[in-house]
């Protein structure tokens, strides 16, 4: 993992000094609310229904114990003694006080974490696969840029004040765990002809009221022009992107309205302008590669009783089933940690359990923990001979739920029951659903299936891109919810199509079981639900969810 | 007359601004004058030719910086306009006009402008402001200089981290 | 009948006017029955800048013998978020969290009186 230096220590040093100012100024009156609100949201503060909520960085969804153990600090001492992470691999704290923030950010500073760029019109937390230096397929470690591009947008005195905000993944997998395809830019990682590296460059992705999958506008951009090649399109979307409507100012909209081709040939023009004075040199590269080189993987450890024990315990192998992935090391595998357990609050989790998570890393992981843009956590380095004891661990401390990628591994953004631009509730309708489909055998029998729910057409919860998305609206001040299906935030990303009109609170986990039971009516053998539905169509599911209605 | 704070051997200070904006129809008082890029593009002579006083442009956000493009001769201040001060096309404004345009007169920065901004300012190669928040040169300076270090190359020649860490 | 309710600046808390001060329960907060001294309120609080943030009126109807908001969002507010009871404002129980939670009838989602309605 990256360790900080004391130039990045003393960066963020200087930033929670200038806000613990800008907090004084606010408490004095210096400052108006107006003037005052952009300033606190570059510094991850909301106000939201109850509270002001705390938004932290977790770069790129990595984190090491000793951060996590300094999270569940902050979660016993300024807030209720939980957490919640969310689908932009951040966590937030939602009863935070304004004048305790400047605490706060001193504290998180004290475990080299912070609040900065995690709202505002900015480039924000950039996106990477959860798997990254330990999933099978990949090219070589994404961090490695995901990195340097933190550091590269921290403060940019150009880029701070864009259109609207700016969201950035980075993925070197053949399957995208990061949804790529709907940030603002996706660089998904090549190898070039001559046996180089380089992206492939998607920008215009997004959800939200307008969700568009991005187009690809350089098939491939070698790996050491990256940052001048970021400074071209941000600047071209600093210059042109709209600011009139901040429904329309998102780079999507600047792209589809120029179209690819043309947006393209801008950036590519002042690309050129800019040359390679634009470029981070290969040296600091270097210096960044160097810290996610992993130098403590044996070299084909025993399994030990791993296969005996899997063979003997059904719950132990349910959860080999659906939590353990396949890493790239013989003898090691990536253990996914659900925080959606049956009836909790998708991506909620309590201090102890934080500090079980990082006590899991330290022992048996590397001391490498992740982020999952699907709000749950990973440890990417597991030996095998250790899952069993992980597994214990985990399910001792309720964080075992062998889901993941199920169709309770529900998405779900605070919504109503804490945010003020919500319009319905999530989590509820979560838990309702999760409730449904309790039963595991159940769960596994339907297979992959990925159900995403926002509060708002915001689409936090990433509804778009849901195998079964949900939208919740406010009729007539009552809470009711849209259905969308065939979204996806994979690699063969899609928006989701509305199945209908939209459905009271109360006739939501029924829709979502008369869909799952169309989806059982029709599947042939080894189709997934999107499998299926791409087959058929949304005839059968509409007719599952609506026909009782005609 | 009205003051402005300018950059000044690595501090900053409060001068006189002896610039009067003129609007597009106002005749020409003589003097120091900034106009707007429409009427210096316009090919108005008489405001660059014998004059006495000092000339300056005026850039609107959605103006193209690079129509300045060898014409910047003969003026002495450009000033980036910020209606709003979230609005950031002016910071992409100065820094094209240092780095791209190698101008070396005044870049001011007029409108919305807050000290919680001054640091990005100075990094993208303004030297002059006028404040909106009743910030003085103290403040400014405290605001400018309060981050030791910084990640990225812009047009105020500070060395990134990156060039830092390797000792250069 | 109306309330004024707000987020107080310091700790972002849902508070009610009550004669001049805030206070944290709606069941002790003033009742508005007429437009002039709920309009002199909300132009009191808006002078408090830095006191509280945003302060606006909410419709009100009867529940169960106590003052309730008409809109969902507002009685969210007023009690706290729906998936953990223990959290917020219904965490002291009571008759009134209780009116609060029985509820019904929402006429508009924000329950702000005089909001311009974003389309």
């Amino acid at each position: 993992m990256y360790r900080y230096d004391a130039v990045d220590r003393a960066v963020l040093a200087d930033r929670t000094a200038e806000f613990r100012d800008q907090v004084r100024r606010r408490l004095a009156g210096e400052l108006t609310e107006d003037q005052f609100k952009p300033l606190r949201l570059m510094n991850g503060l909301y106000l939201q229904l109850h509270a002001y909520m705390l938004r932290v960085a977790v770069p790129y969804g990595s984190l090491s114990p000793v951060q996590m153990r300094g999270l569940a600090d902050i979660a016993r001492r300024f807030d209720r003694g939980y957490g919640h992470f969310t689908t932009r691999t951040n966590i937030q704290f939602n009863w935070i006080r304004l004048a305790e923030a400047p605490d706060i950010l001193d504290a998180l500073a004290a475990v080299d974490l912070h609040a900065i760029q995690t709202s505002g019109n900015c480039i924000r937390n950039v996106t990477a696969d959860p798997y990254a230096g330990a999933a099978a397929d990949e090219l070589e470690d994404p961090r490695v840029w995901c990195e340097a591009i933190r550091q590269w947008s921290s403060l940019h005195p150009e880029f701070s004040f864009l259109p609207r905000k700016f969201k950035i993944a980075v993925t070197a997998s053949p399957h995208d765990r990061t949804a790529a395809r709907v940030h603002d830019i996706g660089l998904l990682l090549r190898r070039g002809r001559d046996g180089g590296t380089g992206f492939e460059v998607i920008v215009g992705g997004g959800m939200g009221r307008t969700p568009h999958v991005g187009p690809t506008i350089r098939s491939y951009l070698p790996a050491e022009r990256l940052f001048s090649y970021l400074e071209a399109i941000l600047r071209v979307y600093n210059r042109h992107g709209r600011r009139d409507n901040i429904y329309k100012a998102r780079i999507k909209i600047l792209v589809s309205a120029l179209g690819a081709e043309a947006f393209a040939r801008e950036v590519e023009a002042e690309w050129e302008k800019i040359g390679t004075e634009g470029d981070v040199p290969a040296a600091e590269i270097e210096r960044i590669r160097a810290a996610f080189t992993n130098p403590d993987f044996l070299a084909d450890p025993s399994t030990g009783d791993f296969e005996a024990r899997r063979a003997a315990e059904p719950a132990f192998a349910r959860f080999v089933r659906n939590n353990l992935k396949a890493h790239v090391r013989p003898g090691y595998g990536i253990v996914d940690i659900s925080l959606k357990g049956i009836g909790e609050t998708p991506g909620d989790i309590s201090a102890d359990q934080m500090d079980v998570v990082a006590d899991l890393a330290e022992r048996f992981g590397q001391g490498d923990i992740r982020a999952t843009h699907e709000q749950n956590l990973v440890l990417p380095h597991v030996r095998l001979e250790h899952v069993h004891e992980v597994w214990k661990a985990l399910d001792a401390a309720g964080l075992a739920t062998p889901n993941i990628n199920l169709i309770s591994d529900i998405i779900a953004c605070p919504g109503l029951d804490y945010c003020a631009l919500a319009n319905a509730r999530a989590i509820c309708v979560a838990q309702d659903i999760a409730r449904r489909f309790e039963a595991p055998e159940k769960a596994e029998a339907i297979g992959e299936l990925k159900i995403k729910i926002s509060g708002c057409i915001n689409a936090c919860g990433h509804h778009h891109v849901g195998h079964i998305g949900i939208l919740g609206v406010d009729k007539k001040g009552e809470e009711f919810y849209q259905l969308t299906l065939g979204g996806s935030g994979a690699e063969d990303a899609a928006v989701g199509k509305i199945l209908g009109p939209a459905l009271p609170i109360d006739r939501v986990t029924d829709a979502v079981d008369a869909i799952v039971g169309a989806y059982l009516r029709e599947r042939r053998d080894g189709e997934r639900f999107l499998d299926t539905l791409r087959r058929t169509g949304d005839a059968p599911f509409k007719e599952a969810v609506y026909a009782d209605a005609h | 007359m009205p003051t402005l704070i300018k950059a000044d051997a690595g501090g900053f200070v409060t001068v006189e601004d002896t610039f009067t904006v003129l609007e597009d129809d106002a005749p020409d008082p003589g003097g120091d004058v900034i106009v707007s890029l429409a009427r210096f593009l316009s090919g108005d002579g008489d405001l660059a030719a014998g004059r006495s006083g000092r000339l300056g442009v005026r850039l609107a956000p959605e103006d193209d910086v690079e129509a300045l493009e060898g014409r910047l001769e003969g003026v002495s201040t450009v000033a980036v306009e910020f209606p709003k001060f979230r609005d950031g096309r002016g910071f992409t404004a100065a820094r094209l006009l240092r780095t791209r345009l190698g101008f070396r007169g005044e870049v001011r920065a007029v409108g919305d402008v807050l000290r919680d901004q001054a640091g990005f300012m100075v990094r993208c190669g303004f030297d002059a402001f006028i404040p909106a928040d009743g910030a003085g040169p103290a403040e400014w300076a405290e605001a400018a200089g309060r981050h030791r270090h910084v990640y990225q190359r812009a047009a105020d020649g500070r060395a990134p981290a990156f060039a830092e860490r390797q000792g250069g | 009948m109306r309330a004024l309710t707000a987020n107080r600046l310091s700790d972002g808390e849902v508070v009610f006017w009550r004669a001049g001060a805030w206070v944290e329960r709606l069941s002790d907060a003033e009742i508005f029955s007429e437009e002039a001294p709920a309009a002199e309120a909300e132009a009191a609080a808006r002078a408090q800048p830095t006191v509280v943030i945003d302060p606006y009126l909410i419709d009100l109807v009867e529940s169960a013998g106590f003052w309730a908001p008409v809109s969902y969002r507002e009685r969210i507010r007023a009690l706290g978020p729906s998936n953990h009871e223990h959290h917020g404002k219904q965490a002291e129980g009571g008759g009134a969290v209780e009116a609060l939670r029985q509820a019904h009838g929402a006429a508009r989602s924000s329950g702000r009186v005089n909001l311009i309605r974003r389309k």
